[in-house]
């Protein structure tokens, strides 16, 4: 493996982790949980039945980074999700966690074939970036549409890495978990650079919070009353940009992008509030989709990213049902009272 | 109000005006180099109401846009103080309606300009300035409602709440009452105009309205690209009874009373004729 600290390849779940544990605990020594993944075929037979939440304790310190950044990949994303909703950017994250995907398969091709060692996590985020600053710019210039530019990028990024993963079988495993996302384990660097990463970005949306809502919902107002709305809405995809390239490499693209855009939809349907609160309620759905799927991956012994993305739609699901459920209620009540009167 | 500010809010309620804030000099609109109309200059003055009117694609909404900034003339320059506080109402808010906002936001998003956001938060004199707002367009009880639940008419109301929250010198309303019944059109330009006067704002107002609008205003500018006198169309520009006594603009809007609520005098244009 190029990166044996990270991505899981397609042969290690929780089972080869937990193997790994139980030959930690056999007495192999005091391992970090990285040096415990990378050791693979333990003594230890697959889990035939479900693990218990003991076992998972007695894991945490081998599981634990894997949790927390999936708590923060879904705090930051999925403030950022309400942004990609209500300004109807749901595509623009699809091209952008497509190009973090295609990011980090270049990356492994760039090494294998020309022996440079890149970063799979910067491959990820020039993509991202680029693609966000692409997306950034007036397509009308040159004739065409937003969707028309998301169309073709979504398709070359989709189809470019495929080609790619065609070109490197050695990695195909390490390609599909970072395009479905199976973080079993995520390193310390990756967990101290999503850290990083979402602290400066949330920091300087609550900062910025009433110029990027003003600017983002009601633009020409905005750019008469002077505010810097390109700049503003570059900051915004940019933002996007480098927070779904850290969570692809991370967490994988499927999570990604399912935590740049469901939380927010889920938010939207519950909270009838002020709009920090409905950032705050997605952030906290965010988390709980991160946390709860990595939770659940580990119970049922499925892949982390499609239990986070799972989770993530669950979440929408319910919301939705609690609107209807309190729409329904509150004709009730109001037709009892009519009746009463 | 001192001596000299009241002298010269009764100018203005005169509707002589004050001092220019925009200075439109030998503007040219149009797009991608085809021009609208022929060259005209404009003076926006301090207390005055400008009523733009014409038939759909006689350029008023360019007009808006180029002196916004939005568009670039085709020749012609627009002169006017880099610190000018300006504001826009639209026809219709392009506020989605599932973004959770409530009607003081966005009254109180008027309150922000230039980098102004780099506060993180409203101050006491935001919240008085919003308020104030809200209660000069009679929308007091609008402030929590959620935006994109209220109505058309009381949207407009709450734009032109963050229009006048900003303390805005220069306004342009694109059809501000457009999805107002025919009282609240009335009581909203009257409004209007008592707080330019009040304020020494200038304000354009966009309309087909003109019936309603035309008493409430002091100057009217006519786009009229088909007038056959002039080739490529005329500007009429000018007092509002006067524009209004046009036979031009008689054809098109018929006679309406112009003015005539602006400088206190029944006229009905087109009586004289």
């Amino acid at each position: 493996m190029i990166d044996p600290h990270h991505h899981v390849g397609s042969d290690d779940d929780f089972s080869d982790v937990a193997n790994a544990i139980a030959a930690d605990s056999a007495g192999s020594g005091s391992g970090t949980g990285a040096e415990a993944h990378t050791g693979t075929n333990g003594p230890v037979d697959t889990l035939d039945e479900e693990p218990s939440w003991s076992e998972f304790w007695g894991g945490w310190a081998m599981y634990k980074e894997a949790v927390y950044s999936g708590a923060i990949a879904g705090l930051s994303l999925g403030f950022l999700s309400v942004y990609v909703v209500l300004r109807r950017m749901v595509f623009v994250s699809a091209a952008v966690t497509q190009a973090a995907g295609l990011g980090v398969a270049a990356s492994f091709w760039v090494a294998i074939h020309f022996g440079i060692s890149l970063n799979p996590a910067w491959g990820a985020t020039f993509l991202s970036l680029l693609t966000a600053v692409l997306l950034a710019g007036d397509p009308k210039r040159l004739g065409l549409s937003r969707e028309m530019v998301l169309g073709m990028v979504f398709a070359f990024t989709s189809g470019a890495a495929v080609l790619i993963g065609s070109r490197i079988p050695q990695e195909t495993g390490d390609i599909q978990a970072i395009l479905f996302g199976n973080a079993v384990v995520v390193s310390p660097e990756d967990l101290q650079r999503l850290v990083w990463t979402s602290a400066g970005i949330i920091a300087l949306h609550v900062w910025w919070f009433r110029g990027f809502a003003f600017a983002s919902f009601d633009p020409i107002s905005a750019r008469v009353q002077g505010l810097p709305v390109r700049m503003l809405d570059l900051i915004l995809l940019l933002s996007v940009g480098v927070m779904v390239g850290e969570v692809a490499r991370a967490l994988g693209a499927m999570p990604a992008f399912a935590m740049s855009t469901l939380p927010g939809m889920a938010a939207l349907l519950v909270v009838r509030g002020p709009l920090p609160v409905t950032f705050a309620v997605a952030s906290i759905l965010g988390a709980m989709s991160g946390v709860g799927g990595y939770l659940l991956a580990y119970k049922k012994q499925f892949s982390v990213g499609p239990a986070q993305t799972v989770v993530a739609v669950s979440l929408v699901v319910i919301a939705a049902l609690v609107r209807l459920g309190v729409g329904v209620g509150v004709r009730l009540v109001r037709r009892r009272r009519r009746l009463a009167e | 109000m001192t001596e000299a500010r009241e002298a010269e809010a009764d100018r203005w309620a005169e509707g002589e005006g004050g001092e220019t804030v925009v200075d439109c000099k030998k503007l040219v609109l149009g797009y991608r180099g085809k021009p609208l109309l022929p060259a005209f200059d404009l003076e926006l003055k301090r207390g005055c109401v400008w009523l733009v009117v014409g038939r759909n694609g006689s350029g008023k909404t360019t007009f808006v846009r180029t002196v916004l900034g939005l568009l670039r003339p085709i020749s012609g320059r627009v002169v006017q103080s880099s610190q000018l506080r300006m504001s826009y109402v639209p026809q219709a808010s392009t506020i989605d309606g599932t973004v959770p906002v409530r009607g003081g936001d966005v009254a109180g998003w008027g309150r922000l300009r230039g980098w102004g956001f780099l506060r993180p938060w409203k101050t006491s004199a935001d919240w008085t300035a919003m308020r104030r707002a809200l209660g000069d367009i009679d929308a007091s009880t609008l402030e929590r409602r959620r935006f994109g639940e209220m109505s058309g008419g009381q949207q407009q109301r709450v734009l032109i709440a963050q229009m006048l929250a900003g303390d805005a010198e220069v306004a342009f309303l694109d059809e501000p009452t457009a999805a107002m019944d025919a009282t609240s059109e009335r009581t909203t330009y009257r409004r209007l105009r008592e707080l330019v006067h009040a304020r020494g704002m200038a304000a354009v107002v966009v309309t087909h309205a003109v019936a309603v609008a035309a008493p409430f205003a002091d100057h009217i500018a006519f786009f009229d690209p088909d007038d056959p006198s002039q080739k490529g169309g005329r500007v009429h520009l000018g007092d509002a009874a006067e524009v209004a006594r046009d036979p031009r603009f008689i054809d098109f809007f018929g006679v309406v009373h112009a003015g005539t609520e602006a400088v206190g005098h029944d006229e009905v244009a087109g009586e004289h004729d």
